[in-house]
């Protein structure tokens, strides 16, 4: 059920031009165009190729797309099936998060093909690019909650996305980086690269803590504050 | 009544402060059609929602098929369609996509091809949605609701906005799931389509249920009417006495509310006859579902029995 509900999602987005260009070209685009660059610091590179795929294809659709399956009363519809509203979530929930693991895939095989070193610690990288997913689906899923239409999505989805890139670079440029920063989301994602291509590693377990709280505290106000309906 | 499969008790739902449904009853029987009417906000789809377990009750109970729509909403889901009042489409999937992926959805068995061809959307089956007429969507709603023969089935104003080829295409595939047991609450608007279709019905009216029982029941306890032009020089004095109330309407128009329709039609067809008169557009008929509507809308006292 799950499966057919991620597969009609999977073909509304690919169907939508500009969801599928936000959530495809933009990340694979823009992650390639930072090869172009002076690319003598590999770990800005791939923290930041792996920020504009949280951003865009997983944060940004997740929402966008929520917010439109909602307006267009689709989502009403899929209450009265046999899927229970948790797989319904879960099942749209699935294409953007997938096409995100995806392209990481590739842009970290485009920079492994421009020179990149492989990670010392690899199973850190899969940790920030499958948490940052997961933080990611539970904050699209809130700010659809507050989203009364797509258009709106532009806006709503801003204090998040900045959060992302701003929490990154802050910690990327920060020599010693203390708990602040691990606490802005795309803090500990950048911690987390950090660590993952050699650096040190006192802040994994911090790091990690706060991508797990920001996923929970996302999830348990997903599940509280989901809207199955446009606002009368 | 033996064997209910659907019971509402004491049903009260609220939006914070406003009461939407102030306590409702009723029992719909195994196979039949129970009709839901009403004015605008009067709480019908409210009730719907509580019923397909769409919406938590305040407080009261509901069973479907003997079990809690909304606590064992996975052992329910599976035997029962739902035809929401409003809801929508993925306009880019096309119609045989979107039953497709309904299908792939349900548990029940059931033929895409002759369930798109039995709602008349064979030639539509690759356009998008978003290209579907309002009618044709309709249709495709109740499809999908109606997909693999569910036990009980609830729509909610399924032809609201249906051309009346579209109506009469609706009722003939309700009537055809009525035939194989399928039990069914409709709301409508339509009152055509209440008489036409259900057995028992329910008007409800502010949140509660104003008149409720089998349709001819319901009808019988308004006053029918009779109705005639005015004869030149007429003078209401010079009527027989009648059971009913007359009224000389402006338009030209006597008009007779009677609860006695067939002996004070008697009556007046003796005097005319007596007199030697013509009644020109002479009419008699009982009281329809509108006139019902109307005495409730109207806030007249009507008690069900």
């Amino acid at each position: 059920m799950i499966l057919a509900l991620s597969r009609t999602e999977l073909t509304l987005l690919l169907r939508n031009k500009t969801a599928a260009s936000l959530a495809l070209a933009m990340p694979l685009l823009l992650g390639a165009l930072l090869l172009v660059n002076d690319t003598s610091d590999w770990t800005l590179t791939i923290t930041l190729q792996l920020v504009m795929m949280l951003g865009f294809t997983v944060y940004t659709t997740v929402t966008t797309s929520l917010v439109a399956r909602r307006q267009d009363l689709y989502l009403k519809r899929l209450r009265t099936g046999e899927a229970s509203d948790r797989v319904v979530v879960l099942g749209l929930l699935v294409p953007a998060t997938a096409l995100g693991l995806a392209q990481a895939v590739v842009l970290l095989g485009i920079s492994r093909a421009a020179g990149a070193p492989l990670p010392d610690r690899p199973l850190l990288l899969v940790l920030a690019v499958v948490g940052g997913a997961a933080m990611c689906c539970a904050a699209g899923v809130v700010t659809s909650g507050i989203t009364s239409t797509p258009e709106l999505a532009q806006i709503t989805t801003a204090p998040f996305f900045f959060a992302l890139f701003g929490g990154a670079l802050w910690t990327w440029a920060s020599d010693t980086v203390d708990h602040r920063m691990l606490l802005v989301p795309g803090g500990q994602i950048a911690e987390l690269v950090k660590a993952a291509l050699g650096g040190a590693t006192d802040n994994v377990v911090p790091a990690t803590a706060s991508l797990a709280a920001w996923t929970a505290i996302g999830a348990a106000l997903a599940v509280r504050h989901f809207r199955w309906e446009p606002r009368t | 009544m033996t064997n209910p499969v659907i019971q509402v008790e004491g049903l009260r739902c609220s939006y914070g402060d406003f009461e939407a449904v102030r306590g409702v009853d009723f029992d719909v029987a195994q196979g039949e059609l129970f009709g839901l009417l009403g004015t605008n906000g009067a709480g019908k789809t409210t009730t719907m929602e509580a019923v397909e377990g769409l919406r938590k009750a305040t407080s009261g109970t509901v069973r479907v098929l003997g079990s809690d729509p909304l606590a064992d909403r996975r052992a329910i889901r599976p035997r029962i369609g739902i035809m929401l009042q409003d809801s929508g489409f993925p306009g880019d999937l096309t119609v045989a996509e979107m039953v497709g992926f309904w299908r792939s959805t349900s548990s029940r068995t059931s033929d895409a091809a002759s369930a798109i061809e039995a709602l008349d959307l064979g030639h539509r089956r690759d356009v998008r949605i978003k290209q579907l007429s309002g009618g044709e969507r309709r249709r495709l709603d109740l499809l999908l609701a109606t997909l693999g023969k569910p036990e009980v089935l609830f729509l909610d104003e399924p032809t609201t906005g249906l051309d009346p080829e579209s109506r009469l295409h609706v009722w003939e595939v309700v009537r055809g799931l009525l035939a194989e047991g399928t039990t069914v609450v409709l709301t409508t608007h339509y009152l055509e389509e209440a008489e036409s279709l259900a057995e028992r019905i329910a008007i409800m009216h502010a949140g509660r249920i104003a008149v409720a029982g089998r349709v001819s029941d319901v009808l019988a306890r308004q006053p029918a009417r009779i109705g005639f032009d005015v004869p030149a020089g007429f003078d209401v004095g010079v009527l027989p006495m009648l059971y009913g109330d007359v009224v000389h309407e402006p338009s030209g128009r006597v008009e007779v509310r009677t609860g006695e329709l067939q002996r004070d039609l008697g009556e007046l067809l003796d005097w005319a006859r007596g007199d030697g008169r013509v009644l020109t557009g002479l009419r008699a008929n009982h009281a329809s579902l509108e006139d019902v509507f109307h005495a409730v809308r109207t806030d007249e006292k009507v008690t069900s029995r």
